[in-house]
């Protein structure tokens, strides 16, 4: 008696050569969402990623609440870039809801923005240093990403998830004596990342784990609509700091990294870069702000839009350009809300990196395109 | 740069750091100072004053029962439910208070923005570990208890490197 299997349950003939691994869903080296490796003996044949299993459906969660009570979930995505994560949700509900921002508000909020931006880079560096076995590299950026997390601790209340935007300003006024604190603090943060040089990023040890890996040319950067560092390391000069300069960033003097080799180290090097800028951001931005007046706009409970109309207001957050399309009805609720996130758009370039690669090198490529599962999955 | 220089000059920088004074904080016996009283929320200008957003205050003589807090938490928490009061209050005519659950909570304060009688603020505690879920619930009269928190920590920056002093 013979009898087949149904198509479904066929046993496969395993491949001498290639071997399917996967790497996640729940891995130390990929976050909460899996790597399909083909590989052969050490080398990367083909790679599939397969994000999708931290969604929790925030776009939807958005249409049943108003506009203020969406703002403590719509910054869960990426709680370290929280303020960035909400900041183009809250310019485009400004937009719809005709608000004018006063002037030391906007100066608050870049200034948030750009403390925000360098807590996410930290964190972010201090996993790819472990990725690549260097547990200095882990404790340094965790130990004095300490001094910003205060400074943004002293200014909203809280030390992640601050929900500190709202549309109409911010929820409330710098604390006395805070800029003192806050350039005392930030010039030493900068004097320490400086140290990271001689550690890190000129270690023989590291550029030769990862320069010439994962070469991501200038013409498939922007083939793969990729944004942020990873476009920068590939030779693009593209912020929209500098090129759609929302708030006040218009005010204020920008200089855009650019490196041209797009491997794995140029990737790194970047938001270094960017966390130097930053911090300059911050000095220009204490100096012009004015030093008193009003911080937020006084809405009614629920504010409601004029009729049918959209709104899409993107920022540059830490991970390159965040974007969020606005539908509202004329009802306190948004009629739709989009996000369309940097994570998603690099891991594209993923399997184009991979192939060919040692297998040892993939945590420290697929790091480096500075995905957050999280907020890919939103 | 050569590659013995160059991991040389990498230990060197963190050899460096042996002289430097520790920054961690020890935490039950040190803890860290936070600027004002906590979370609360100007009458006068419209904004919040800056602070932690730590465990809730509620002022009983101020508190009518109108729901707002419990309204805003709707969409965020659902923590705050109102429940009846024994005490009278001349303003409150229901007799109702919110009741908040710090298991689910979320710290973000927005009950406070909705306050109209600015009976509820928050507090700089936030040691709220329990060890039933029932411990986390603070009713009406847990709430109005002004917590005694002891944080004198703060990070300073000298030559040597920043600490916790």
């Amino acid at each position: 008696m013979t009898f087949t299997l149904p198509p479904g349950l066929a046993l496969k003939k395993v491949d001498e050569r290639i071997m399917t691994l996967n790497v996640g869903p729940q891995h130390p080296g990929s976050g909460h969402m899996r790597i399909i490796v083909q590989i052969d003996g050490d080398y990367i044949v083909a790679c599939d990623p397969d994000p999708g299993y931290v969604h929790r459906g925030e776009e939807k969660m958005a249409e049943y609440r108003n506009y203020i009570t969406n703002i403590p979930h719509l910054e869960r995505p990426v709680i370290h870039d929280s303020c960035n994560v909400l900041y183009p949700y809250v310019l485009g509900a400004e937009e719809l809801l005709g608000i004018e921002v006063p002037e030391r508000a906007k100066y608050v909020r870049v200034i948030a923005s750009e403390l925000n931006r360098c807590i996410y880079i930290m964190y972010w560096l201090a996993i790819y240093g472990i990725f690549l076995g260097h547990s200095t590299m882990f404790m340094w950026p965790a130990g004095d990403r300490e001094l910003l997390i205060d400074l943004m601790e002293k200014m909203t209340g809280a030390r992640v998830t601050h929900a500190h935007f709202v549309p109409g300003g911010v929820r409330n006024d710098l604390p006395p004596n805070f800029e003192d604190v806050c350039l005392r603090q930030v010039n030493y943060f900068e004097k320490r990342i400086k140290e990271y040089a001689a550690v890190f990023y000129d270690n023989p040890i590291l550029i030769s784990r990862t320069k010439d890996t994962g070469i991501l040319s200038r013409q498939d950067a922007i083939r793969y609509g990729t944004t942020g560092s990873v476009l920068r390391a590939s030779g693009v000069d593209y912020d929209l700091r500098v090129k759609e300069p929302y708030d006040v960033y218009d005010e204020l003097d920008v200089h855009t990294n650019v490196m041209k080799e797009g491997d794995s180290y140029a990737r790194s090097r970047v938001p270094w870069l960017d966390m130097m800028e930053s911090c300059n951001i911050i000095r220009q931005a204490l100096q012009k702000m004015p030093k008193s007046g009003s911080v937020r706009v006084k809405l009614k409970p629920n504010p409601k839009t004029k009729g049918l109309e959209s709104v899409y207001k993107r920022v540059e957050s830490g991970r390159g350009s965040l974007g969020c399309y606005i539908v509202s009805d004329a009802k306190p609720e948004p009629y739709r809300v989009k996000m369309s996130v940097p994570s998603f758009r690099n891991l594209i370039a993923l399997p184009n990196l991979l192939r060919g690669e040692k297998l040892g090198n993939m945590p420290s490529v697929y790091w480096s395109l500075n995905y957050w599962p999280v907020e890919a999955d939103r | 740069m050569g590659t013995a220089t160059g991991i040389i000059r990498a230990l060197n920088s963190g050899i460096k750091h042996i002289a430097t004074k520790r920054f961690t904080l020890r935490y039950p016996e040190e803890k860290l100072k936070f600027v004002g009283d906590g979370y609360q929320f100007d009458p006068s200008t419209g904004v919040g004053i800056a602070g932690l957003k730590g465990r809730h205050m509620l002022f009983h003589d101020h508190c009518t029962g109108c729901q707002l807090c419990s309204i805003a938490c709707e969409g965020v928490a659902e923590a705050i439910a109102m429940v009846k009061v024994p005490e009278e209050q001349k303003q409150n005519k229901k007799s109702i208070m919110p009741q908040i659950d710090y298991g689910k909570c979320v710290f973000c304060g927005l009950c406070v923005d909705a306050c109209p009688f600015y009976a509820l603020y928050m507090t700089n505690d936030y040691e709220l570990s329990s060890f039933s879920k029932e411990g986390l619930i603070y009713t009406p009269a847990q709430l109005q208890v002004k917590p005694y928190v002891a944080q004198d920590s703060e990070i300073q920056i000298s030559d040597r490197g920043a600490t916790h002093g």
